[in-house]
């Protein structure tokens, strides 16, 4: 295109279709059409992939992780969306409690990249250490359900660890998706 | 700063979407389109401003997209196959009084579209087309036949 388009002389440049200056391009609208036909399929795989839950909320999204120790079982989304909540269960075992309590050790990458923002029940006690947090709560006896709320904050492959103080180590991955 | 990249990943989306809707012969916005511009808008705005709702948030966003509007304004310009690329090209639906059949299939055109084109440029009968385009914007020229 020149410099000026507007000061260059006067000349047919557009392709014309018979007598009529159109600036129609066949050839580039057949490549068109093509893509068209391969992003609409495109669009239908990442659909169908939403509904499998590949980008999290679906049945590809859900795991569940019991320790070697059979103290407790997680329920949690491997895949996760970025500043949307979720909800992590623990499921504790009659072997969780001891001394009328069950002591679970959380790291701080729940805390922080995947955003805990509430755990249900209200622990009796919270303590800090070990790069994490210990929350203790009264129990008794089993079924016992403890729920924490994430909502991650930044898209990523985030680890965590979580423990029933007596029990063995969980060590889980996490995918958060934009 | 994910303010003003979530703005320019949905001007895109939004552009790649619309463009792959394809022209709808005649022009003119329908209930139809209404649907989506508002609806898509709506999903859209959710994503780029995210929580933060404040005024600087949201003037970023839109000075944002202004100037990534203007940029492309500006690369359509200065080149004819980014135009191409963004606004296709106009297609010949009738050419000597021949339909165009791949066109008619590949944009999908109804002959109720033609008709109501023919009428706007005073032709009374689809036969006395000489040509029709149909052109970026969606609107269809229509030329007479020259004994018509």
């Amino acid at each position: 295109m020149p410099e000026h388009a507007f000061m260059s002389p006067i000349e047919d440049s557009v392709p014309k279709v018979g007598e009529v200056a159109v600036g129609e391009d066949l050839n580039f609208q057949r490549r068109w059409w093509k893509f068209e036909r391969a992003i609409w399929l495109f669009f239908l795989l990442i659909l169908a992939a939403d509904v499998l839950g590949l980008f999290g909320r679906g049945w590809l999204a859900k795991a569940q992780r019991t320790d070697a120790a059979q103290t407790v079982t997680l329920d949690y989304e491997r895949i996760e969306r970025a500043s949307t909540p979720s909800i992590m269960t623990f499921h504790f075992e009659p072997a969780a409690i001891r001394n009328g309590r069950i002591e679970l050790y959380v790291s701080e990458d729940l805390i922080k990249p995947l955003g805990a923002q509430r755990i249900s029940p209200e622990p009796r006690e919270s303590s800090m250490g070990d790069d994490g947090i210990t929350y203790t709560f009264p129990a008794t006896r089993t079924p016992a359900i403890a729920e924490i709320q994430l909502q991650p904050s930044f898209p990523g492959l985030h680890h965590f660890r979580v423990q029933v103080i007596g029990g063995q180590p969980i060590d889980a991955t996490v995918f958060v998706v934009p | 700063m994910p303010t003003i990249v979530h703005a320019v990943i949905g001007y895109f989306l939004l552009l790649v979407i619309v463009r792959v809707l394809a022209r709808r012969p005649g022009s003119q916005m329908t209930l139809f389109e209404f649907v989506l511009v508002f609806l898509m808008g709506g999903i859209i705005i959710l994503s780029t401003v995210g929580n933060d709702r404040s005024v600087t948030n949201c003037t970023c966003a839109v000075i944002a997209v202004g100037l990534l509007h203007r940029a492309i304004a500006w690369a359509k310009s200065r080149s004819r196959r980014i135009g191409a690329i963004l606004d296709g090209t106009p297609l010949t639906i009738i050419r000597r009084g021949e339909w165009q059949q791949e066109v008619i299939r590949g944009m999908k055109l109804r002959p109720e579209d033609l008709e109501a084109a023919a009428r706007s440029a005073n032709v009374t009968r689809v036969e006395d087309i000489g040509y029709a385009i149909l052109e970026r914007n969606g609107r269809i020229s229509v030329f007479p036949k020259e004994d018509a």
